[in-house]
Formats: C-alpha cells, sequence, structure tokens
C-alpha cells in the first residue's frame, strides 16, 4: 500500500515552475530517499505535502485520502523534520515536544506520556528541564526530531535532519530513523550527504530541474549508468593538474578535484586510463594511489544531472 | 482550546524573556521617577514672594484714623509685610522704582494713595489689595460711627486679625495633576503603546525562528494561531501596565482617581490597539528593517505629541493638530479628565476609537494570513 502519492504535481512561482509534472509514491514502511541539488524543487515538494504551500496542479494523496480536502486528518498523520532547527530556544526541551504534540490533540496524560516518550527516544529523557540553549547542535536536532514524532505520525518527513553536526550525533539520528521505521513509520529522508542516503533508504528518487529523474532501489539506480565507470587518482602536488587537458582525453565525461584526488568519469567501454596517467606525468604530478571506483550514488546523481548533490 | 494552548504557551515564553519584561517594568517607572522629580517646578501652582515692604508716609491729622492704621500696621505686619515709615525728604516714588520697596503708600485725611512697585507684581498687588480692603473698611466704619460707634468698632476690629485682608479665591487647586501624577498617566499609556513593538513578532518570530514550519504543518488553523498569539500578547502586555500603574500609585503615590476600572479598561484598550497595529505593520511591509523603522518613529512621534515626554496641553497650531492624531494624546487627555474631573463620559469613545482601529487593523491581518501560503 502507498502511504503517499503524488500524481500530476506542479508548482509555479509566477512564471518559474518548480516542480512540473511530478508523480511520485512512498510504500508503507520504506525510508524514501528524495535526492536533489539545491533548486531542484525538492523542499517545494515537501512544503506542498506538509501544507506550507498551495498546490498550483495536480494531487497528493496521504493513506488514500487527499491532502487539501482531508487537511486536518492529513496533518494528523504527518510529522515535519525541518532542514532548519525549528524549536524555542528560551523554552525547555519538555515545553518544546509538549507544545507541538498538543497541537496535535494530545491532552493530560496521554500528551504527557507521548512528550517523555518521544524525548526517551531520541536520548533526551534526562534533558527534558534543560534549554535549547545549553545544548550541542546535536543534541537540537535530536530534539527537532522529537517534537516532529511525539503524536505518532505514519509518514515522517525529514529535510537534511544531520546538517552539521558531529558523527556521532549523526549516528544516533540515522539510528533512531531506522528504529522509527522499524516501529511501522514510513520515512521521506533528504539528505546532502550521498553516504546516508545509501545507507538507509529502501528507495530512492533523484529530482532535477522539478522533475523526478529517475526513481529505484540503490540497485536499480547503479544499474542506469553501467556504461560509465569512475576512476580517484590521489595525488600529492593537486596545484599542477591542468583537469582541461584530462577533460580533452577520449571518453572522459566529467573531472572533478576533491582536495588531492582526481574524480574522473569516462564511458565503460574505453580504456583511457594510459593517456590519463600520461598527462599527469607530462605535468610532473606525483601519483599517490590510483582506485577504480564501482559506480555509487554519488556517480548516478552525477550522471543523470550533470551536477554534484551539494551544488 | 488550541487558541488557550497556544496563548499559554506564547504567555510563559514571554515571562521568559527577561530582557523585554525589565524593559516594559523598569522603563516606565524609572522615567516616572526621573520626569516626575526633575519636572516638579513646571507643575508647581505656587508662586515664592520675596519680602514685601512697604513705605509709609502718614500725615493724617484724624485721630481715629490714626488709630485704625496703627492697627492695620501691626495685623498686616504678622502677615508678612514690613512697613517703613518715610523719612521726611524722602522720594517715597523714587525709591520704589529703585527696587528698595514693594509699594509706596501716601496717607492723609482725604485717602491712601498707592504706588506700586512693576517688577514685583504679585507682591504690591497684595498690598494694594491689602490697603484698599483698609480703605474700604475704614470709610464703612466712618460712617457707621455718626450712628452706632459700638458697630463702627467691631467693623474695624474684625478687620484687624491677622488674614483677614487676603481674600482666598481657587478653582480647587489640588484638582490638578503633580509632576509625579502627570508622568505616571503619560508613561504607563506610553508603555502600553509600546505593545506594538513586540507585537510586530508576533508572526515574523515564528517565520524568523522556522517555528511557523511546524505551526503550519500542524492540524491547527492560522487564525487558532493569529487569535491566540494576539490574546496572549495583549494580556502579558496589560499584565506590565498594570504592575506599573500599581508601583506609581502606591509607591510613589500617583494620583489614579477613584475609578480604577474605567482606567484599566481603557489601558486595556490601548494594549488591544498597540498589539494590532504592531501586527498590522508587520504584514503592511515585508522588510524586518522597514517594520522596526515604521515602528519606532511611530511610536516615538507618538510618545511626544501624546505628552510622554512634556505636556501637550497648551499646543497650538500646527503642533495642536499633530498632537490629536497621537492615540497616547486621547488616552491622557481621558485619563486626565476621568481622574480630574470624575468626568467618566471622557474614557469610553476613546475606548471605542481603540477598539475600532484595532479591529481594523487585527481584520486586515487575519485577511491578509489567510490569503497568504504559510505565514
Amino acid at each position: 500500500m502507498n502511504v503517499l502519492e503524488i500524481r500530476n504535481l506542479s508548482k509555479k512561482f509566477g512564471d518559474f515552475i518548480a516542480v512540473d509534472n511530478m508523480n511520485l509514491s512512498v510504500r508503507e514502511g520504506e525510508i524514501f530517499g528524495f535526492l536533489g541539488a539545491n533548486g531542484a524543487g525538492k523542499s517545494t515538494t515537501i512544503n506542498m505535502i506538509s501544507s506550507l504551500l498551495r498546490i498550483t496542479k495536480g494531487e497528493i494523496r496521504l493513506l488514500g485520502k487527499d491532502i487539501v480536502k482531508e487537511s486536518k486528518f492529513t496533518k494528523m498523520n504527518i510529522g515535519i523534520v525541518p532542514q532548519d532547527l525549528a524549536i524555542y530556544e528560551e523554552m525547555t526541551a519538555y515545553e518544546n515536544v509538549s507544545f507541538f504534540a498538543g497541537l496535535y490533540g494530545l491532552r493530560g496524560a496521554l500528551l504527557k506520556e507521548r512528550t517523555e516518550e518521544a524525548l526517551e527516544f531520541v536520548g533526551l529523557g534526562d534533558k527534558h528541564k534543560a534549554l535549547p540553549k545549553s545544548f550541542s547542535g546535536g543534541m537540537k536536532r535530536r530534539l527537532n526530531i522529537a517534537c516532529a514524532i511525539a503524536h505518532h505520525p505514519k509518514l515522517i518527513i525529514m529535510d537534511e535532519p544531520t546538517v552539521g553536526i558531529d558523527p556521532q550525533s549523526r549516528n544516533y539520528i540515522l539510528n533512531s530513523v531506522r528504529k522509527l521505521n522499524q516501529m511501522g513509520c514510513s520515512v521521506i529522508y533528504t539528505s546532502h550527504y550521498m553516504e546516508e542516503v545509501e545507507e538507509i533508504c529502501t528507495r530512492i528518487a533523484i529530482v532535477d530541474h522539478g522533475k523526478i529523474i529517475a526513481e529505484g532501489t540503490k540497485e536499480q539506480l547503479k544499474s542506469i549508468i553501467t556504461d560509465t565507470k569512475e576512476t580517484w587518482i590521489s595525488v600529492k602536488n593537486a596545484d599542477r593538474l591542468d583537469l582541461d587537458a584530462l577533460k580533452q582525453i577520449s571518453g572522459v565525461n566529467s573531472v572533478r578535484l576533491e582536495e588531492q584526488t582526481v574524480k574522473i568519469v569516462s564511458r565503460g567501454e574505453i580504456n583511457n586510463l594510459n593517456w590519463v596517467i600520461q598527462v599527469l606525468i607530462r605535468d610532473q604530478v606525483e601519483i599517490s594511489s590510483v582506485e577504480e571506483q564501482a559506480p555509487n550514488l554519488e556517480t548516478v546523481f552525477l550522471t543523470l544531472t550533470g551536477r554534484n548533490l551539494r551544488d | 482550546m488550541n487558541v488557550l494552548n497556544i496563548a499559554l504557551f506564547e504567555i510563559k515564553k514571554d515571562l521568559r524573556d527577561k530582557r523585554t519584561l525589565i524593559f516594559m517594568l523598569a522603563f516606565p517607572i524609572v522615567l516616572i521617577l526621573i520626569l516626575g522629580t526633575a519636572l516638579t517646578n513646571a507643575f508647581h501652582n505656587g508662586v515664592e514672594l520675596g519680602d514685601m515692604k512697604l513705605l509709609v508716609k502718614n500725615t493724617a491729622q484724624s485721630q481715629q484714623l490714626q488709630s485704625y492704621w496703627n492697627g492695620f500696621a501691626q495685623a498686616i505686619g504678622k502677615e508678612g509685610v514690613e512697613l517703613t515709615p518715610a523719612a521726611n525728604g524722602i522720594d517715597g516714588k523714587k525709591a520704589v522704582q529703585d527696587n528698595q520697596y514693594t509699594a509706596y503708600a501716601e496717607i492723609d485725611d482725604n485717602g491712601i494713595h498707592f504706588y506700586g512697585s512693576s517688577r514685583e507684581t504679585i507682591s504690591s498687588n497684595i498690598i494694594q489689595g491689602m490697603l484698599t480692603s483698609f480703605a474700604d473698611k475704614y470709610s464703612l466704619a466712618a460712617a457707621a460711627v455718626k450712628n452706632d460707634p459700638e458697630a463702627a468698632h467691631a467693623i474695624i476690629a474684625g478687620e484687624m486679625a491677622p488674614g483677614s485682608f487676603i481674600q482666598e479665591s481657587s478653582l480647587d487647586p489640588d484638582r490638578k495633576p503633580g509632576s509625579i501624577d502627570y508622568y505616571a498617566i503619560v508613561e504607563s499609556t506610553m508603555i502600553a503603546f509600546y505593545a506594538c513593538m513586540s507585537a510586530s513578532w508576533l508572526i515574523r518570530g515564528e517565520v524568523k525562528r522556522k517555528t511557523a514550519l511546524r505551526l503550519a504543518a500542524a492540524p491547527v488553523g492560522k487564525l487558532e494561531i493569529f487569535a491566540g498569539k494576539v490574546i496572549a500578547s495583549t494580556i502579558i502586555n496589560f499584565l506590565c501596565i498594570l504592575v506599573v500603574v500599581l508601583f506609581s500609585k502606591f509607591v510613589f503615590n500617583a494620583n489614579w482617581g477613584d475609578h480604577l476600572g474605567p482606567v484599566f479598561l481603557l489601558l486595556f484598550t490601548e494594549v488591544l490597539l498597540a498589539v494590532s497595529f504592531g501586527l498590522g505593520i508587520a504584514f503592511l511591509f515585508k522588510d524586518d528593517a522597514a517594520v522596526n523603522g515604521v515602528m519606532m518613529i511611530f511610536v516615538q512621534l507618538a510618545s511626544m505629541f501624546g505628552g510622554a515626554y512634556f505636556p501637550v496641553d497648551e499646543a497650538s497650531g500646527f503642533f495642536a493638530g499633530i498632537a490629536n492624531l497621537s492615540p497616547l494624546r486621547w488616552a491622557n487627555e481621558a485619563l486626565m479628565n476621568l481622574i480630574y474631573n470624575d468626568d467618566l463620559q471622557a474614557v469610553f469613545p476613546v475606548m471605542g476609537l481603540n477598539t475600532a482601529i484595532a479591529a481594523a487593523f487585527l481584520a486586515f491581518v487575519a485577511i491578509t494570513m489567510r490569503k497568504r501560503e504559510a505565514f
């Protein structure tokens, strides 16, 4: 059964089309990765699902019900974890969670129970009386999640929930997402960290220019680009690199430099490594290592959109 | 229920904002104290008079007049008038012109000739009043003595008591505000209007804090959020005003009159007006700097023209016209009339006007909010 169905969804801001005739479905019990570079239409879609923006055309159905016509029902069943921290710094962790849960109709003992449960879930049970301003970035992110789950939503939308936090907190949050999923929640997960998406998402959609350009499991997406390969060459003196010369080599689709590593995507059927090495030797670039990479999501994304996820 | 929850949460949140609370409470109290103390003289109705010196040249031959005059001289001496007999050859008028004496009087059997100082007009007028009173009573006694000497004696004896030459008349001087009374009223209405500053952040703050997204995603209507916030802001700001009024009443002994109920009702409508005005401006302008700028300029002008820093009762012309546009002026005038003239009718039109303008702003905000996507 589909928890969420998006049909022919469009959103216009004046003449600008932010979302263009999008079709998408999220199945019950899956963690659905929603990938797109900045401005691709990802946040606009999320904002329409969460009723923050009005739909220009098309429809969104949650648990089979139209989110516009059955607004209250659908809102009751969605939890939003916004990219930006959406908490009141001057109120305690408990008051924050309790206030937002109260907006979903929880009252009295049930409200107290669910508030405590949500705080325990994100590991802030012992900090319930503390003010968020005394929290670390990771703790604030966890509180941001607690505020979205106390009312037991069927679908949780997490927009970049791990931005700007330490690895320990990131792991905690990723484990929380898995636990929520095991408890029966479906999750829409967006992130700029491709490895996170690869790690936890069961299905992934790539959005570009307001359209879904690819959708499927990790394996299905990777199979799209079997005709390309990626070579990573670590060097010691990257300042001597002539990237334009590398791009001119036959079969090379793209070249990018990340710190001291040149990442070259080439057509699969062409063996051009000799030529690449020759250019590097000519430019007196010292090579540390050469690795042929199996296709990953990042390669898929780059190949399909021509952009890095962080662009 | 949601409205109540939102309002309670907002009140709790405001109570945690110590900086704003301290400002709302301490600012008016300090202003009342400083302006009320510094400008005491501007509100003082009394006039300090210097020594009253009367130079007298008495050439009357009448025994009766001499006798009555001596009694009169003793009586006015006790009232603080220093009598000096004019020495032979002295030019009394010149002595007064040279500011050696407040007045000069020549007494002979035909009457009293008076010459007062143009520099000390109040003092010379007082002496003139005393002499006129003496002359009138002496004329009456002189007429009475022909028929009833006892009555004449009683008339003059009555006049000899100290103070009987000074007639007091007053338009109830106690029913005018002193400086503390005045500033207690105008600073309270001013700080009531300051509520517009915090109110302008009621919705903008949610957007800035990003909590607007959560609120929009929750199954709560925009109007419920709006109503909860307006109620909370009005209550918390009104509570601050209540504290300021009671503090000024019991600590500074400011006069708030005998009708505290209508006073508080008027201040409540003033807060409501300020809150709705703040919200309205926040929805009229998109830019934060513009909202803050408009708000600050309006509040300061309204305060100044409303009499928050100095009285504007005697303003005229253009200044008076501008002053009449200030909501603080309406409130201050109504409160003065209520407190000092027991004019209950004065507050109702202002309360009505405040409420009507508030309703217009709130309607504008509610309609704009409904039309907008998100907040």
